[in-house]
């Protein structure tokens, strides 16, 4: 398992050191943002952290703002966002929670209390990260039997396929490249009667014909 | 006794932080510490004169949070007061506070360098 990147966004200094100590002890690399724009562009940016730590009082943008941002770019993998704050009343912890974040963590922080429910928010990524997954495979296959669900012009003779390029193709090929189906040749017992038997007979004919000069 | 200016836990926590061959979180923090603050009070300083309610709640704010993570508490008690003064917009009487924030700085900082050797 990668190690999961968190992102520690607090204007100060004192607290963004304690926190990102805490959490690299606990295994997690960190990086850290001294206010909610930089917090939002490496959000926004490439390779973003998986779980953010956002202050809810930062110059500039503030914490909630921070999140209403994340939360306005739909995502499969959305952030994971715990407010950290000092305000600790139980209608601060409601509007946060209203805001979009999905944890809540009073400031000065618990070092075991915070690794805790940083702990939940990598569960959730993960979890988050295995569906997203699912569901792009999902969305494949179901393409593909999309694809096979067409209409299908065929040859009444030879049993070619037309191509979406407009290119006639052998069945096999044609189901191989649209759903990874494999065939092995065979033949059925009528084809046995009316190919490979007259074939094989003939060939023995041929070759008992072959054979008699040499008979004493 | 007098209580201790630093909280013994909230330091022995701070030490128990640096992982084995990492530069010492503790010593980190407090220099920091030393470093940011004294900044940030004269930031509160500056308000206060000029009356600035809301800036006194913004900076008693920030510097509350600094001070609680080194386990100041005498200085953590003083700023959450002159936050929460500053958040109802109202600073009067609230000189002392202030005089208060100076004087265990002046405190925690010696206390500091005692720690840091």
């Amino acid at each position: 398992m990668s190690v999961l990147q968190v992102l520690v966004a607090d204007d100060e200094p004192v607290s963004r050191t304690v926190v990102g100590a805490m959490l690299k002890k606990a295994g997690y690399a960190v990086t850290y943002a001294p206010d909610g724009e930089q917090a939002w562009a490496q959000l926004n940016g490439d390779d973003p952290p998986a779980i953010a730590l956002l202050d809810w009082e930062m110059p500039g943008l503030a914490g909630p703002e921070v999140i209403a941002r994340i939360r306005a770019h739909a995502s499969p993998t959305p952030t994971y966002v715990i407010l950290l704050t000092s305000r600790d009343s139980s209608a601060d912890i409601v509007a946060g929670l209203k805001a979009g974040a999905d944890d809540y963590v009073t400031k000065p922080a618990n070092e075991d209390e915070l690794v805790a429910r940083v702990n939940v928010g990598a569960r959730v990524v993960e979890l988050q990260g295995a569906l997203a997954d699912r569901v792009h495979n999902l969305e494949e296959a179901l393409a593909n039997v999309r694809a096979l669900q067409t209409l299908l012009p065929m040859c009444a003779y030879c049993k070619a396929i037309r191509n979406d390029q407009n290119y006639w193709e052998k069945v096999e090929t044609y189901f191989h490249d649209h759903s990874g189906v494999s065939f092995s040749h065979s033949y059925c017992p009528n084809c046995y009667e009316r190919f490979v038997k007259p074939q094989l007979d003939a060939l023995e004919d041929v070759s008992d014909a072959t054979r008699k000069p040499n008979r004493p | 006794m007098s209580e201790p200016v630093l909280d013994e836990a909230v330091i022995d926590s701070l030490r128990q932080l640096t992982p084995p061959g990492e530069p010492d979180v503790l010593a980190e923090v407090l220099q920091l510490f030393l470093k940011d603050v004294p900044r940030r009070i004269a930031k509160l300083r500056a308000a206060w004169s000029n009356g600035d309610a809301a800036e006194v709640h913004k900076v008693a704010h920030s510097l509350k949070g600094s001070a609680g993570n080194v386990g100041a508490k005498a200085l953590h008690a003083a700023c959450r007061q002159l936050d929460e003064h500053g958040r109802v917009g109202d600073l009067s009487g609230t000189g002392p506070l202030v005089e208060s924030v100076d004087r265990e700085f002046a405190r925690v900082e010696a206390e500091i360098r005692r720690l840091l050797g």
